[in-house]
């Protein structure tokens, strides 16, 4: 069975027999995370990276900034038994136009908003796939823990 | 390059956007009654009964049926209602899949209705006038595609060699490989199907290409909203991101980073809204 993980949305499974999949990767990031001990894992999509610039937005839509989102998606996983220091990362997406410079660049923001997080809580990626120009979708295998990434017109491929 | 003559035959095969489209937005962004609106609309039947139909399907849960134009405006709003002919006078040559571009059924026309749904957003915040001509334009911007897929697709391997290694954005890959881009393509059909010059002219400009365009609030807000849906992701092919940001436009529209920011968090709030249009189509 597939869950679809829409923009500004999250999901996490610990049923073998499910995948996680989001769409459509531009300038948001897709994080991945996965429990290979207890087979929990999960997705997150979101599309900018703080939620101080409408805590109103943040309350109704926490998925939609990395710092509201994040710490929501480990959490999750940790009550289905997940565990911090045996989680592998994924990150995928952020995503820029050309010329696209400072704090126009929604996609590099949103990549450095997570790195921070991750500093801050000693949280390693073990793989990403960020920037360029490209729009990628992202399925995570619940029973087996593989990654896929696809991007627009190619192929999926395993990671 | 591809020949004028092999494009103009391929554009007389399309089907047009039916012709209340262009009568609608003639009587609709100048100061108009509710009755104009209404006759206009009724003189296409197809687009009317589509329209009492999607009034009356179970999605609105109506106790009395709409029975007519009239009856739909006041149960959904003048707004809502000329929204909902554009959509779906859209959807027929929008909707189907550009192998070219790496876009599946429905793929195209996803990203074109956020598209249409963000400049209305972008058109609001800057007070901006012909909202629905701005809503359309957004809507069809890219019909050029439908027709440069193939080409697109036959020189995919030229075009990628220059977006990857040479700094081309894919608009300069298209218009050196195939000697036309999917703007100035897409501006031919609008102007065979008689669109409004101005219509014509952002279908044309939409990427900016020719920087002298950007004082064109108009101009400028399609551009800006499309910058955003490309960011968003939703519908986008294999050209991806590779076409140009100009932050002059961001200068010229007076809008700062973190307008930037909280246009796309109004858009998160907003994308049901795409999925109801979507549906109604």
């Amino acid at each position: 069975m597939k869950q679809i993980v829409g923009v500004a949305d999250m999901k996490v499974s610990n049923n073998p027999a499910e995948s996680i999949i989001t769409y459509s990767l531009g300038s948001c990031i897709g994080i991945v995370i996965y429990d290979p001990a207890v087979k929990v894992g999960g997705i997150l999509h979101y599309m900018l990276p703080d939620s101080s610039i409408d805590k109103t937005k943040a309350t109704a839509r926490p998925y939609m900034f990395a710092d509201s989102g994040i710490p929501r998606l480990f959490k999750i996983a940790y009550t289905l038994g997940a565990a911090k220091q045996r989680m592998k990362v994924y990150v995928a997406g952020g995503a820029e136009i050309l010329d696209q410079a400072g704090f126009f660049n929604i996609g590099k923001r949103n990549y450095l908003a997570l790195k921070k997080m991750f500093f801050k809580n000693h949280v390693m990626i073990n793989k990403q796939d960020v920037g360029g120009n490209t729009n990628r979708t992202v399925r995570l295998e619940i029973g087996t823990g593989d990654i896929y990434v696809k991007t627009s017109g190619a192929r999926e491929e395993r990671i | 390059m591809t020949s004028l003559q092999t494009l103009m035959r391929q554009i007389k095969d399309l089907t047009p956007i039916p012709a209340v489209a262009h009568q609608l937005l003639a009587v609709v962004d100048s100061p108009s009654s509710m009755e104009d609106i209404a006759d206009v609309i009724q003189y296409d039947p197809v687009i009317t009964a589509s329209i009492l139909k999607t009034c009356n399907a179970a999605y609105f849960g109506l106790k009395n049926p709409v029975e007519s134009i009239k009856d739909a405006v006041n149960m959904l709003g003048t707004d809502q209602v000329i929204e909902l002919v554009l959509i779906k006078s859209g959807a027929q040559a929008l909707s189907g899949n550009q192998q070219g571009y790496g876009l599946a059924q429905g793929d195209m026309w996803k990203y074109s209705v956020s598209s249409a749904v963000v400049t209305r957003l972008v058109a609001e915040k800057l007070s901006l006038k012909n909202k629905n001509t701005l809503f359309t334009a957004a809507l069809i911007k890219d019909i050029g595609k439908i027709i440069l897929e193939k080409h697109v697709w036959d020189a995919a391997g030229k075009i990628r060699h220059l977006v990857e290694t040479k700094n081309f954005s894919f608009l300069e890959a298209e218009k050196k490989v195939l000697g036309i881009d999917h703007a100035e393509l897409g501006s031919m059909i609008a102007k065979m199907w008689k669109f409004s010059p101005r219509m014509i002219n952002i279908i044309r400009h939409h990427h900016l290409n020719d920087a002298s365009k950007i004082c064109d609030k108009e101009i400028a807000a399609v551009y800006f909203a499309d910058c955003i849906c490309m960011m968003m992701g939703n519908g986008v092919g294999s050209d991806g991101l590779a076409y140009r940001f100009k932050h002059q436009v961001m200068r010229e529209l007076n809008l700062s980073a973190a307008d930037l920011v909280m246009i796309i968090a109004d858009f998160g709030m907003n994308m049901q809204e795409v999925d109801t249009l979507l549906h109604m189509a």
